[in-house]
């Protein structure tokens, strides 16, 4: 079972992340539901999904239920702290140095040198090898990503994923 | 002729709920469905357009003006024996109430499926209303989803239901069914089903008042005979022990959480709860022998007393009408979790509410809307500003818009301040409107407005799109929902035909043409008090396909004294102020090129920064 809170600022591509993982646990057999914002935030306002795999009926996470919160944007993850259980981890697109528990990357420059801005979510993506007992593996997402169907995207995202893993790792020594 | 292709039945698929009932709809072998799109219910058609393509399948789909014809499109079609679906989000159906109402009267031939997306919160909305409710004041039937899977699953149930029965049948999923995914098993679509031709009968399709009420007789006998015939309107128990002494009784959305909730907690596991998957019309005698049996009934359900309300005896049953569930406000877990603990006598402690500092929602950056409503502001500084609904809500950022009511409201609500008994306050009236809201309901109030010789200005925000929900045509557009040839109607046409004499089109981003514009307007109905202008604004949405937003990024140089008019005035997110360095700055990220800041910086400080390829 694994509960995560993905947030961010409306046209960040939170939901495409959503998208990515439930698509990876649907197409392994797993129970997945969702939750997601649309409508008016979505214009730059403050944006979440819940993502739930295991055994759930409702699409959102109750406060202090979360594993994991993957943040886009620092001021974001302060509006979403409250859905983490305790012990559970926070993984935040920040210039700022990882602490215990917080694991940083620096993903809007990094996703520049990529090939744009719009490669962010996916670097974070990377840090998914902080879960343990995580139902989908970095294969699995590699493989997800290498199906999307435009030739520059796809490599792009691979590549920030990649860079994503190997900030990770390094946090891991 | 099958129409299965490329798909093969028992696929599972990661469906938002909306895809789900859109999956449903084909899989009920529905030939038509209309739609007027408002969050949360704009992907239903989306997905549809997508089925359609992906499938072949025959359906013919429409974006409409508005959900009143919506409703009457899809309504003819089902007179002529298709099977067909209407889709809105709950303020739609209060357009569409008057032949929603009728319909339930004069009843369908092919299965008729009303979808109304509900907004508890609101999240997305003007109001909090509980469709199911205005479903029970039509008498028409409604099935409550509490998951996308359980959505494609009753959209198939409710057409049958209404083919069944011949009466309209609304499905309401809440936004945490249309906003959510899951995995969903999906069958192949069906054929497009039809019940044979039209036949005529007056004393039916067109019944005089002495027929409508021989019809009235017939549909109480419908809702009757659904109430006690079939089993969805029955309580069913989803979780927990029948022999406990209490019970919970929910529906919908927020059975979700009640279920998680529940199943969760071992000092709650024994709770029964029950689920009415059609919350109206129930089986009164099913629902009160429940409740009769246990010594404390509670009562969830989004957003209000449906179920309750239906209960005759009250007197052991827990809800909003007993104050031990809020009146107002989503249900969400917490507020869930907590009434649970509390009917269940556990004891909880006390929740901190976290504090949150939402982001407030702006207009893009370079969206067309943001000139306009800067040169709005610069020009028109006395007047008041009506507003209406549509991404231009959110001029409030800008002090550009007082008012927000509903679709169309901005231009019969600055009549009525136009006309009012005091003008002395009153007397500068500016509306703003886009183009799919002018469509919708601006037009009627437009032509009340120039026959009634209202002075005001009216800036109509023509995107060539409707943009707050994901970019859907408009009548002026020249496709239709799937892609299809559609023929434009012409803005400027249709405005002169109104009766309007003065008429300006401009360019938001030519900030002198734009001036000059409004300008004139200022004069012919401001000051020569000449009755109604219009202005045209037109610049497609910087999100839609026709954008033209040029190739080029702003930066801010030397000149700048920090006067701040570009951030307080125009407020374009890419222009924030860094406190560190105390220095204005344009985020190369968000700047979309628009070059309209270079004109309102007072200090000629902002330039093009370089030509991005
Ligand atoms: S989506 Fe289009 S209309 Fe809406 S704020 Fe952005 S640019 Fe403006
Ligand atoms: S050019 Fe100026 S106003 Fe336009 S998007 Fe860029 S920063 Fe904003």
């Amino acid at each position: 079972m694994t509960q995560m809170i993905l947030c961010g600022r409306g046209g960040q591509g939170i939901v495409f992340l959503t998208r990515l993982l439930g698509d990876i646990a649907t197409q392994k057999g797993l129970n997945v539901i969702s939750s997601e914002t649309h409508g008016m935030a979505v214009r730059g306002g403050s944006v979440n999904s819940h993502l739930k795999i295991g055994p759930f009926s409702s699409p959102l996470i109750r406060w202090g239920q979360a594993d994991c919160l993957v943040s886009l944007d620092s001021s974001e993850t302060l509006n979403n702290e409250h859905f983490l259980k305790q012990g559970g981890i926070v993984f935040e697109n920040s210039s700022a140095s990882s602490e215990s528990g917080l694991y940083r990357v620096d993903a809007s420059n990094m996703a520049r040198s990529i090939g744009g801005i719009q490669l962010e979510n996916v670097i974070l993506l990377g840090f998914s090898i902080f879960l343990s007992n995580f139902e989908i593996s970095l294969d699995d997402i590699r493989q997800q990503l290498a199906e999307g169907s435009r030739y520059r995207t796809r490599e792009q995202n691979l590549a920030a994923l990649e860079a994503g893993v190997r900030v990770a790792e390094a946090l891991m020594e | 002729m099958s129409i299965v292709t490329n798909d093969s039945p028992n696929l599972i698929r990661f469906l938002m709920g909306n895809e789900a009932i859109a999956r449903g709809v084909i899989e009920s072998g529905c030939a038509l469905a209309t739609a007027y799109p408002g969050t949360p219910s704009s992907e239903v058609m989306e997905s549809l357009t997508r089925w359609k393509k992906e499938l072949r399948y025959p359906i013919y789909l429409e974006w409409s003006i508005n959900e009143k014809v919506a409703f009457e499109v899809a309504y003819g079609a089902s007179l002529a024996g298709s099977r067909s679906a209407v889709i809105m989000k709950m303020v739609g159906l209060n357009v569409a109430s008057d032949p929603f109402l009728s319909a339930a009267y004069l009843g369908v031939r092919g299965g008729l499926v009303v979808i109304v997306a509900d907004d508890p919160g609101p999240h997305s909305s003007q109001t909090e209303q509980d469709s199911r409710f205005f479903a029970w004041f039509a008498k028409v039937p409604v099935y409550d989803p509490a998951s996308p899977a359980e959505a494609l699953s009753m959209t198939r149930r409710a057409f049958d239901l209404s083919e069944k029965y011949h009466v309209p049948v609304m499905l309401r999923p809440c936004l945490r069914v249309c906003h959510a995914r899951q995995n969903v098993s999906m069958s192949g679509p069906l054929d497009p089903v039809t019940v044979g031709p039209f036949q005529k009968n007056w004393t039916k399709w067109a019944a005089t008042p002495k027929f409508r009420l021989v019809l009235h007789g017939e549909l109480n006998e419908k809702i009757k005979n659904i109430s006690l015939q079939e089993s969805d309107t029955r309580p069913r128990l989803i979780s927990g022990a029948k022999e406990s002494t209490l019970a919970i009784i929910t529906s919908g959305s927020v059975s979700s959480h009640v279920q998680d909730i529940v199943v969760s907690d071992s000092r709650l596991s024994e709770v029964p709860v029950y689920k009415v998957d059609a919350p109206y019309p129930v089986n009164h005698k099913a629902l009160q022998e429940l409740v009769d049996s246990k010594t404390q009934t509670l009562v969830i359900e989004e957003t209000y007393p449906v179920i309750e309300l239906q209960l005759i005896d009250k007197t052991k049953v827990r809800g909003r009408i007993s104050g031990h569930v809020p009146q107002q406000g989503e249900l969400t877990p917490e507020v869930v979790e907590r009434i649970i603990m509390n009917f269940s006598g556990v004891e909880t402690e006390e929740m901190v509410s976290p504090t949150i500092r939402a982001r407030r929602p702006s207009l893009c950056a370079g969206c067309p809307h943001r000139p306009a409503f800067f040169m709005i502001k610069k020009l028109f500084s006395e007047s008041i500003f009506t507003g209406d609904i549509g991404c231009y809500t959110l001029g409030v950022n800008l002090g550009a818009v007082d008012t927000c009511l509903c679709m169309g409201a901005s231009i019969g609500m600055a009549s009525g301040f136009a006309h009012a008994a005091d003008k002395t306050d009153n007397d500068q009236v500016v509306a703003t409107i886009g183009d799919s809201t002018f469509f919708h309901a601006g037009v009627p109030a437009l032509i009340n407005a120039v026959h009634t010789g209202a002075n005001f200005v009216l800036v109509l925000m023509d995107n060539n799109i409707t943009a707050m929900t994901g970019g859907q045509p408009t009548p002026a557009t020249d496709f239709l929902a799937d892609g299809a040839s559609a023929v434009p109607v012409d803005m400027e046409k249709l405005i002169r035909g109104c009766g309007v004499k003065s008429l300006e089109v401009v360019d938001p981003y030519d900030y002198r043409a734009l001036e000059e514009a409004l300008t004139t307007a200022k004069f012919f109905s401001h000051e020569k008090r000449s009755g109604v202008s219009v202005v045209i604004t037109r610049r497609a949405c910087i999100r839609s396909r026709s954008s033209s937003v040029p190739n080029i990024k702003f930066q801010v140089g030397e000149n700048c004294d920090r006067c701040m008019t570009c951030i307080r005035d125009l407020e374009c997110p890419a222009i924030s102020f860094v406190k560190q360095e105390k220095i204005v700055q344009i985020d190369l990220d968000l700047c979309s090129g628009c070059g309209f800041c270079v004109d309102v910086c007072p200090s000629q400080a902002i330039a093009a920064w370089r030509n991005v390829k």
